[in-house]
């Protein structure tokens, strides 16, 4: 729900919401199990057996002659449901509810190769066509930006994840530059800012490794199972402090402050000059390095030290290559 | 149940709502006090405040209760909740259109709205949807504050005008005016795009880059017809479509990697040492050798020269 303040006390207002959709479910599907429809309205199973006694002890007045609403959980947990039919079919969508889904699914499709996207796109449109302007306003008003190449063994990952199976992998990481041929257990697959990734148990390391999906060159399938550990998948942070970071202070010209909207960055100072002041922490000095030859006259390393020496000899070294 | 038993109060919303979407005529408040037990307990008054506040949370709630002249003098008024308002209109889901909604009612983080959207169109659903729903959310959501999302999109809708605080990807700060057209989501951000006032051209702005709230200034303007809002949203600095081409050798540790990332760029050659030669799209010389220079070592300009000297020249300043 939403930021607006609600007169209702949003237990009941969650409740009857609730209550309001699954009814429509349950003269729709007689005799679903307790269980399964819990699972699908996202609530405990003792709570909405709860609601359902409380609603329905008395048994709903009497709306017109000889109709009253009746409902039963019998002893296998199937709920039966009797003269409900003017809650056959659910409340509209809001309009706030039909811009919040509509602005998710646009959210996912921007995730490349993603193959319930076809799927999803049309119920977009069959949602927008039947709830019409009043509701959806201007339907062009919503859009997703070409999603770009999708990672080359993203159906891959995503079958291992879902069946818990151990791959081989062999990734580029790109902080090092460097291939490595590792074995994971890949628990979640999730598109975060525009690129898939892998959150998996890295078995030689014993510890788990968020691996970018678009550089993983090739997965090799080893039919070992693995018992999922719970990693966090959608909605984590993409780095992971490991403790043995090194403050850089950088200053970044206007044409460099990107990497402060990009990176985790800490202590922003506003320079009157239109420049940013910021902490990068990270516990590589040669991932700064590179990040500080790409963007070249653009920014400058205010400490430590040794971090402006890496970016010297870095550019010593690439200079090499030229004479 | 006598009438002075406490009810609660979901269970006399929910009596309520029933009773006003099962009648053909409208019932005045006498005439639910009647039918409906809940309405009986106290005196006329306390009941009457009652039910007052359960018509304003069930409104607040989304659903159309009316208030409608129950006599052609207009004497009397009863209450009532049209069908045709109430009812969610007759859609027809394949399974995977409504597991596809259901996976990004639940991406991108809490947002019960897209969530309960999602959970009232499950009603009519045929087999399949609960297993459309293992494997958890699937994307994350974007960098921007949900309410401003949501303020910029119901504006979009609208066409509405709004002025808000923005500070450039450069870091100039101002006030902009604009006639909002659409949303865009690109790379894990939200564009508004629209027709910036003073500046009299389409721009796109990014959520996470507003200074201020979002302010109605009242109506907007429609778009120009073909209008396409992805089209003014950069795909970064990148132009593909460049006919000109660079050459560019990367060691065999980032070639995969590095002919990847340069949209429209594909190998050409093997050099010495397993080098891989390739051409890349060429873009303003500063841009690209930024670009190349970010693989360090493992990355040399052949040609052309422009390009080259500018790695160079960049590379000699960072050499102190």
């Amino acid at each position: 729900m939403g930021e607006r303040r609600r007169v209702t006390p949003p237990k009941t207002a969650d409740r009857l919401g609730r209550m309001l959709a699954i009814v429509p479910y349950l003269v729709q599907h007689p005799g679903s199990s307790l269980d399964e429809v819990a699972a699908l309205y996202d609530v405990r199973p003792e709570q909405l057996r709860r609601d359902l006694d409380l609603l329905f002890m008395s048994g709903l007045p009497p709306y017109g002659p000889g109709c009253l609403i009746d409902v039963e959980v019998d002893e296998d947990g199937h709920i039966w449901i009797t003269m409900a039919d003017h809650f056959s079919r659910p409340l509209r969508l809001s309009r706030q509810e039909a811009l919040a889904i509509t602005l998710r699914a646009a959210e996912l499709l921007a995730s490349p190769g993603l193959p319930e996207a076809p799927a999803l796109a049309s119920a977009v449109r069959k949602l927008r066509e039947a709830l019409g302007p009043d509701t959806v306003g201007h339907d062009d008003a919503i859009a997703t930006a070409e999603a770009g190449r999708p990672p080359a063994h993203l159906d891959d990952l995503r079958r291992a994840a879902r069946e818990h199976e151990r791959i081989t992998i062999e990734y580029f990481a790109g902080s090092t530059a460097e291939w490595s041929t590792r074995d994971v257990e890949p628990e979640e697959v999730f598109s975060a800012m525009g690129n898939w990734y892998v959150a998996a148990w890295d078995v030689a390391v014993d510890d788990e490794r968020l691996f970018r999906a678009d550089r993983i060159r090739a997965v090799t399938a080893t039919d070992d199972r693995f018992e999922a550990r719970g990693l966090e998948g959608a909605g984590r942070a993409l780095y992971t402090p490991t403790g043995e970071e090194v403050p850089v202070r950088l200053v970044l010209h206007p044409a460099a402050r990107w990497i402060a909207e990009y990176y985790m960055t800490e202590h922003p100072v506003e320079r009157d000059d239109g420049s940013l002041e910021v902490t990068l922490p990270t516990a590589r000095l040669d991932w700064i390095a590179a990040l500080m030859l790409r963007v070249g006259p653009d920014a400058e390393i205010s400490s430590p030290p040794q971090a402006v020496v890496s970016v010297a000899d870095l550019a010593r070294r690439t200079l090499a290559r030229y004479r | 149940m006598t009438g002075d038993e406490r009810m609660e109060p979901l269970e006399r919303l929910l009596n309520l709502v029933g009773l006003l979407l099962d009648t053909s005529s409208p019932f005045t408040f006498d005439q639910i006090r009647e039918t409906l037990d809940a309405y009986r307990a106290d005196n006329v008054d306390s009941a009457k405040r009652m039910f007052e506040r359960d018509k304003d949370q069930l409104r607040e709630f989304g659903i159309p209760l009316r208030l409608v002249d129950i006599d052609v003098w207009g004497t009397e008024q009863g209450y009532i909740i049209p069908k045709d308002e109430y009812y969610l209109p007759e859609i027809e889901f394949t399974p995977e259109e409504l597991g596809a909604l259901l996976v990004a009612a639940q991406s991108g983080g809490e947002n019960t709205r897209a969530e309960q959207a999602a959970r009232k169109l499950l009603y009519g659903a045929q087999g399949g949807v609960l297993a459309g729903l293992a494997g958890g959310p699937l994307a994350s959501g974007s960098d921007a504050r949900s309410a401003l999302v949501i303020e910029c999109a119901e504006a979009a809708q609208r066409r509405r005008r709004v002025a808000f605080g923005y500070r450039t990807s450069h870091g100039r700060s101002g006030e902009r005016m604009v006639h909002a057209y659409a949303m865009v989501y690109r790379g894990g951000h939200w564009y508004l795009v629209g027709h910036d006032v003073d500046r009299d051209d389409v721009r796109a702005f990014r959520l996470s880059r507003f200074t201020s709230e979002l302010e109605d200034r009242g109506g907007g303007e429609d778009p120009p017809s073909g209008f396409m809002a992805a089209d003014h949203v950069q795909a970064g600095p990148w132009a593909a479509e460049a006919e000109d081409r660079a050459e560019v050798e990367f060691s065999p540790e980032v070639a995969w990697w590095a002919v990847g990332s340069f949209a429209g760029a594909r190998q050409t050659g093997v050099a010495d040492g397993g080098w891989i030669v390739a051409e890349v799209p060429m873009a303003e010389p500063g841009l690209l050798a930024s670009l190349v220079l970010q693989f360090g070592p493992d990355a040399v300009v052949r040609s052309p020269d422009e390009l080259r000297d500018e790695v160079v020249r960049r590379l000699e300043a960072l050499d102190g």
